[in-house]
């Protein structure tokens, strides 16, 4: 499976640092893992967990201190060459969190919708720029004649359609959705999800979706990374990762998820993360494979209590 | 709506005869609609433009229109006044012709309308003639301030790697008093219109900057500038298109405030000694002149006449700068 020809994206010893008054934090170090061509990679954790940063650094509005990003086994961070860089741009696209931040108030939907194309020049007149929109609109369930108004004018589903039509315009192979309908109205999360999946059919894209909660990326995902405090904690097969979670984070994390049957759920036992409950003062933890694609945050003692938990 | 409450409110066979009724009355508002998805987007349709949305709200705000039109006025007037018939130069020194004698500190009169000054010179039409110097003087000084300061400002508030040269310059330049400046380039020059537009511009000019800076700062990292960064807009057009639309309220609200600022510093810098030559008359020139022989209570009109029109102009760009800036927030926009 993991032959390495599939591997879309590529993170290794990721480390974000952001200068904060009388230092650096480090919001996101030794994050390693790889996002395969056609998948829907979940990533998953608490808020301030570094999820954004992750997202951020891939299309590099985050600067990576250490580490390698690559893509189709090109590095993409630090310093690369302009044709690179207009290529990434395009491949590499994102759908942001908060659909009512996201959007510039003072451009129509026309510009939001062709900014990229513009940059890249994918047009040869007017004519085909205006279709270009027009088909970006429909695609995502949008009237054309919307690209004449303004964003404040729609409500908060529309303008997460208008900002998914921004970055699909241009074609892109990987789209980082950081928690693209964590901000929606519930009554309207399933239509973006769904418009999202119908998407990814359609066009044969790869996500790296961001959420909070690992109900939601149950569903839409084939592999989960789970992410506490700017470190993976642990890596699988999304069915995997239900059935046989290994790190007590994850543990926690799947304890949290609401059981719809009023009685289970009064009997469920919520798991607690404690971090102090692990002595890691000699036997340091680090990023290890427990079964084939299963990876966790352990050190040795752990990690062979993790292989005998998934040996039974 | 009314019709609707009877029904459900009503027995039986009320139900049955006002469904007739309204059956009877429009059939089609009881055929099936069929779903359809493009209906379900269509909400919220108006037909926003927001110039139009703030020339709107402008004109709504009658005070400010009233002090706006003040304003045109009095700057029309001070051009057209000097081509009306009967009006004397405002340099031109009037000789009583019995005598020989120069009209001194004569009165307001039906001759001269605003009286004379000490040296007999008509105070009506320097009035006018000053208010224009001036006026000129604080509208481009507040336009030239504006253009470099937005230029420089925004690169420096938006390109990360200019932040720290720019900052060094800023420091320099801002730890040089005005008045230094002031009086440095105006010694430098001779004594003249250009002399104090270029002094007071390089007075000015980075105060501005530095605000335009902070404005871009705060919101150059919203998620619609990301946005486009990950579109790769490059920096010129998210200058042009995401960062400046943002701040055309309050940069018009400073430049209006500068504008009255500019006039205030004319009059203090005629005050030292280094305005405008006494050949060109100004608000700052004939403030200056009037303050001379304040002590005097019959001769007070030639004080208090500069200091009305400095004052309407102070107070009207002032309200006129908070009503535009006020209109032109989207957020008040209906
Ligand atoms: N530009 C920045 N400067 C300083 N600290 C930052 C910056 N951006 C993020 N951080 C910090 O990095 C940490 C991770 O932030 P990040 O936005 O990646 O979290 P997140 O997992 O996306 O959280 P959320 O679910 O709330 O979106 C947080 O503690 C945050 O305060
Ligand atoms: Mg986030």
């Amino acid at each position: 499976m993991s032959d390495g020809t599939d591997k879309l994206l590529e993170i290794r010893n990721l480390r974000v640092d952001f200068p904060v008054r009388g230092g650096l934090f480090t919001a996101v170090r030794d994050v390693n893992f790889s996002i395969r061509k056609g998948e829907t990679f979940g990533l998953v954790g608490e808020s301030g967990s570094g999820k954004t940063t992750i997202g951020r650094a891939i299309v590099r509005i985050a600067q990576a201190s250490s580490g390698e990003i690559l893509f189709r086994g090109r590095r993409i961070n630090g310093r690369i060459t302009r044709e690179l860089d207009s290529e990434v741009v395009q491949k590499i696209q994102m759908i942001f969190q908060d659909p009512m931040a996201s959007l510039n108030e003072r451009a129509k939907v026309d510009y939001i919708v062709s900014e990229g194309i513009i940059n890249l020049g994918k047009f040869k007149n007017e004519a085909e720029r205006l279709a270009l929109v027009e088909k970006a609109l429909l695609e995502v369930g949008l009237l054309p004649e919307f690209a004449s108004r303004f964003p404040h004018e729609f409500s908060g589903g529309q303008r997460q359609r208008i900002g998914i039509a921004r970055s699909l315009i241009m074609e892109p192979e990987l789209v980082i959705c950081d928690e693209p309908i964590s901000a929606l109205d519930v009554s309207i999360r399933a239509q973006v999800l769904n418009l999202m999946s119908e998407l990814q059919k359609s066009k044969g894209l790869t996500y790296l979706f961001i959420a909070h909660d690992l109900s939601v990326v149950r569903f839409i995902t084939d592999r989960i990374a789970v992410i506490n405090k700017g470190e993976l904690v642990e890596l699988a097969e999304t069915e995997e990762l239900f059935a046989h979670p290994l790190h007590p984070y994850t543990r926690a994390l799947l304890s949290a998820i609401p059981v719809p049957d009023p009685i289970l759920e009064r009997k469920k036992v919520l798991i607690v993360y404690d971090p102090a409950s692990r002595d890691y003062r000699t036997d340091k933890p680090a990023w290890t494979e427990i079964a084939a694609g299963h990876f966790a945050r352990a050190n040795e003692a752990e990690a062979a209590e993790y292989r005998r938990l998934l040996a039974r | 709506m009314a019709d609707g409450k009877a029904v459900a409110a009503g027995p039986p066979a009320a139900v049955v005869a006002k469904g007739d009724a309204a059956a009877g009355a429009d059939p089609a508002l009881f055929t099936f609609a069929e779903f359809d998805r493009d209906a379900g987007e269509r909400i919220g349709w108006s037909n926003y433009s927001y110039w139009r949305s703030t020339l709107h709200m402008f004109l709504r705000n009658r005070v400010a229109l009233f002090l706006l039109v003040l304003l045109g006025t009095i700057l029309a007037f001070t051009f057209l006044q000097p081509l009306l018939p009967n009006q004397r130069s405002p340099t031109l020194i009037n000789i009583d012709p019995a005598t020989g004698r120069q009209f001194r500190n004569l009165v307001p009169s039906a001759e001269y309308w605003f009286g004379t000054n000490s040296i007999g010179q008509d105070l009506w039409s320097r009035i006018w003639s000053g208010t224009r110097t001036s006026l000129l003087i604080g509208i481009i000084v507040g336009v030239v301030e504006m253009v470099l300061g937005i230029a420089f400002g925004a690169i420096w508030g938006y390109v990360r790697k200019a932040d720290r040269v720019f900052t060094e310059v800023y420091n320099v330049l801002n730890n040089i008093p005005t008045t230094i400046v002031l009086m440095l380039l105006a010694y430098i020059m001779r004594p003249s219109f250009q002399t104090m537009v270029i002094a007071m511009c390089a007075a000015g000019w980075h105060g501005v900057a530095r605000f335009v800076r902070n404005q871009i700062v705060i919101i150059r990292d919203r998620e619609y500038n990301l946005a486009s960064r990950c579109l790769g807009t490059p920096t010129h057009r998210i200058i042009m298109k995401n960062l400046l639309p943002y701040l055309v309220s309050v940069i018009m609200l400073q430049t209006a405030l500068s504008i009255p600022g500019t006039i205030g510093w004319e009059v203090f810098l005629t005050y030292i000694g280094i305005g405008l030559p006494v050949s060109i008359p100004s608000l700052g020139n004939l403030v200056n002149e009037g303050r001379l022989i304040m002590m005097a209570p019959e001769l007070r009109y030639q004080l208090i006449f500069p200091t009305i029109v400095v004052s309407i102009i102070t107070i009207s760009f002032y309200v006129l700068g908070n009503a535009f800036s006020d209109a032109s927030d989207p957020r008040n926009h209906v």
